[in-house]
């Protein structure tokens, strides 16, 4: 496996390059849900976990941008994996 | 590879052994232990192979987060063996793809 | 089934226990809340002896530290619910919760602190997604939960404390650790760390970086190569190793999936690690019914993380009427004082400069008055001017200890391990060890007291040619009395060769190994290394 820095892969779970992530921000997404909705990177199942920092640190690189300027991703519920069938039991108004 | 001796943390304790079934292989491991180290300890790295390169994947984060270490077990996919204790009788595959949903 | 308490803490790191602890002993009704099945954070997998000073466990093993804030938070009165993931915050406060994959519930909280800790970063390099790569935690894992080795010929990235430390715990585990990759200049931990490996022919390789991982079901070699002051590879510089596992440990950054999700304000402060939950000196975030607390408020340490939750832990009192504001603010103000002792020297500047810049105390003054961490260290340099070096006259004398901590960090174990008081710190605890010659009687039990494991004992009385050196050891095989023993310089090359004329019992896991060697190089001779007992290769 010889790949080129560029060629490697930035979103483990999706299997998406660095290229790919570029060639995404350069077409006009640049934003991290942009780059998300276009390549799926951040949709696997570690949810971004591992690829997050790493394509901020692109998307600062390829707008000019300081990552400190840059909005990191929603975080929504679930924030850990839960089998659906347990979701039923969180009831509003439930009280012990 | 185990570690039965260690300087700081001693001489393993009297640990009980189960046996588990990885790739239709039988194995020994110790109950509670995670799968992905009962699998390390028996030189097994590669706990799947990716939907769209196929490429190898095995532990990356260790604390159940980055999802490369999945595996099919009992029949469930997805399941993160880094997470996951051993139990007598499991039975593990090397999850090809994404799995199915049942 | 639902639960109703006063505080729900996520997290039963050092932070979340000591914050447990606070509000507990106080009457309030508190739940700690954890995804992993043993409570202490990252406290469990920590074999190694921590610094700081006594309060903050200083010298104690981190696997120690955990079981022992464990057992006061339940003294204490409370309560844990461990296998338990925080799925998301929500209005009342409320809390989701997946108990142990069977039940999901609602915690109903007047306070929720969240200590959830920090997260590795990745850096990806051709074939990081090798089995065999994986994060520098999920070896320490591994190795010192699950006894199991990930490798046998292991490169290690990043040369920061848990590089520097993991590589110790893998060379402990017996594997053989080539190398610590480092792309910066500097080596980013600190120099007794990275000495504990150096010495045992550890190489660090600073302004480097891995530039393939190669193999086919698993990594079988790696490639490094040096880079310019662009962090550019040099062409002609690349060297092959042969390895089973690479190891990466580049840095935490907090974890604010829950702090996001709840709405709490985020800022980017690359000292701290990265984003942040936004918070004030009472640790509470722009929520207020939401606090924060450990590596969870800004990536540091063990230490700081029990002085954090404790703040927290005071100002959800005060919020709840549990104590007098007045009572808060004083013991608020006493717990800062220990933090900021904590960040005194260089190794704090950085983070002392983020926390500035989170509380709009830009104005302070960040600099530090001693040499900068990096420009005064060098892996395996000749520091006789650690203060107290033994004189030659003294030498000549008989027995005395040798102190090789020329960094200022924050520990103080030394100054209590002697008898004779013959070792003073002083304050700030991050001054360096000073020792009194005519003191010291060159008894060795400060050596196995030593956290970063610098302190050697040497008779130059012993014989006309020969001295009887002291050395801490802790690997396996252990040397015998009467085994001869190849005698390393700080670099972990063999200079000489020495018989073993005593080894004691291990005191709390270090054993003290004496060797003779020539008079001549006592000033060199810095460790011992026995057949495969910690050896790089």
């Amino acid at each position: 496996m010889s790949d080129s820095k560029e060629s490697c892969l930035v979103c483990r779970c999706e299997e998406l390059t660095e290229d790919e992530i570029r060639q995404a921000i350069r077409e006009g997404c640049t934003t991290l849900t942009a780059i998300k909705r276009r390549t799926r990177a951040g949709m696997g199942l570690c949810q971004g976990r591992t690829c997050q920092r790493l394509i901020l640190a692109i998307l600062a690189q390829e707008t000019g941008q300081d990552v400190a300027e840059l909005v990191p991703d929603t975080s929504r519920f679930p924030v850990r994996p839960i089998r659906a069938e347990l979701v039923g039991d969180l009831r509003d108004g439930e009280d012990s | 590879m185990r570690v039965p001796d260690h300087p700081i943390l001693g001489s393993a304790p009297a640990a009980e052994k189960v046996v588990i079934e990885v790739d239709g292989r039988k194995i020994e491991a110790i109950r509670g232990e995670p799968i992905a180290a009962a699998l390390m300890a028996n030189g097994i790295l590669v706990n799947r192979y990716t939907a769209k390169r196929r490429e190898p994947r095995g532990v990356f984060c260790g604390i159940g987060r980055c999802t490369d270490c999945m595996m099919i077990v009992n029949g469930i996919p997805n399941t993160r063996t880094c997470i996951t204790a051993v139990e007598e009788g499991m039975v593990i595959q090397t999850q090809r793809g994404k799995g199915d949903v049942r | 089934m639902n639960r109703s308490v006063d505080v729900a803490i996520v997290g039963a790191g050092p932070a979340g226990i000591c914050a447990a602890i606070e509000t507990a002993r106080r009457g309030a009704r508190v739940l700690v809340i954890d995804e992993n099945h043993t409570p202490g954070g990252q406290l469990f997998k920590q074999i190694h002896k921590f610094f700081g000073s006594a309060r903050h466990r200083a010298g104690v093993r981190g696997i120690e530290i955990g079981r022992e804030l464990v057992d006061s938070a339940v003294k204490a009165g409370a309560e844990f619910l461990t296998d338990s993931a925080a799925l998301g915050v929500f209005p009342g406060p409320r809390l989701a919760v997946n108990v142990g994959n069977e039940e999901a519930i609602a915690v109903s909280a007047k306070r929720i602190l969240l200590a959830t800790g920090a997260t590795e970063n990745a850096v990806s390099f051709p074939g990081w997604t090798l089995p065999g790569v994986m994060g520098a935690g999920a070896a320490q894992t591994m190795l010192n939960v699950n006894r199991v080795l990930p490798g046998n010929r292991i490169l290690m990235i990043g040369s920061g404390n848990v590089g520097l430390v993991v590589s110790y715990q893998l060379l402990q585990g017996g594997a053989a650790v080539l190398a610590v990759i480092e792309a910066a200049p500097r080596v980013g931990g600190y120099a007794v760390h990275a000495n504990k490996i150096a010495r045992a022919g550890v190489e660090i390789l600073t302004s480097h970086v891995v530039t393939e991982a190669r193999g086919v079901d698993r990594v079988t070699s790696a490639q490094v190569a040096k880079v310019d002051d662009r962090w550019t590879p040099i062409k002609g510089t690349e060297r092959e190793f042969e390895v089973d596992a690479i190891c990466i440990a580049t840095g935490l950054n907090a974890m604010t999936e829950l702090a996001r999700m709840a709405g709490c304000r985020i800022v980017h402060l690359r000292e701290l690690g990265g984003y942040t939950p936004w918070h004030d000196r009472r640790m509470c975030t722009s929520l207020p019914e939401i606090y924060v607390a450990g590596d969870a408020a800004g990536v540091e340490e063990a230490s700081s993380a029990m002085e954090k939750g404790r703040i927290a832990g005071i100002s959800i009192l005060e919020d709840l009427g549990f104590i007098a504001p007045c009572d808060a603010q004083t013991e608020r103000d006493d717990l800062w004082k220990s933090l900021e002792a904590l960040r005194q020297g260089p190794f704090g500047n950085t983070v002392r400069r983020g926390y500035d810049r989170l509380f709009g105390d830009e104005s302070r003054c960040s600099s530090c008055t001693s040499a900068h961490r990096g420009e005064d260290f060098m892996v395996g340099s000749a520091p006789r001017k650690a203060p107290g070096y033994p004189s030659d006259t003294r030498l000549a004398k008989g027995p005395v200890a040798v102190i090789e901590c020329t960094q200022e960090i924050p520990c103080n174990p030394c100054e209590s391990a002697c008898a004779r008081h013959a070792i003073t710190v002083g304050d700030p605890i991050t001054s360096l060890p000073r020792l009194d010659e005519d003191k010291c009687n060159g008894c060795g039990r400060c050596i196995a007291y030593c956290s970063g494991l610098a302190i050697i004992t040497i008779d130059a009385a012993y014989s006309d040619t020969e001295a009887l050196m002291g050395f801490p050891y802790e690997f396996l095989p252990c040397p015998n009395k009467g085994d001869e023993v190849s005698l390393v310089d700080r670099l972990g090359k063999p200079i000489a060769r020495g018989r073993v004329m005593r080894v004691t019992k291990p005191m709390d896991g270090t054993r003290v190994v004496y060797a003779v060697a020539p008079k001549e190089l006592i000033h060199d001779i810095r460790g011992i290394k026995w057949q495969a007992g910690g050896e790089s290769q």
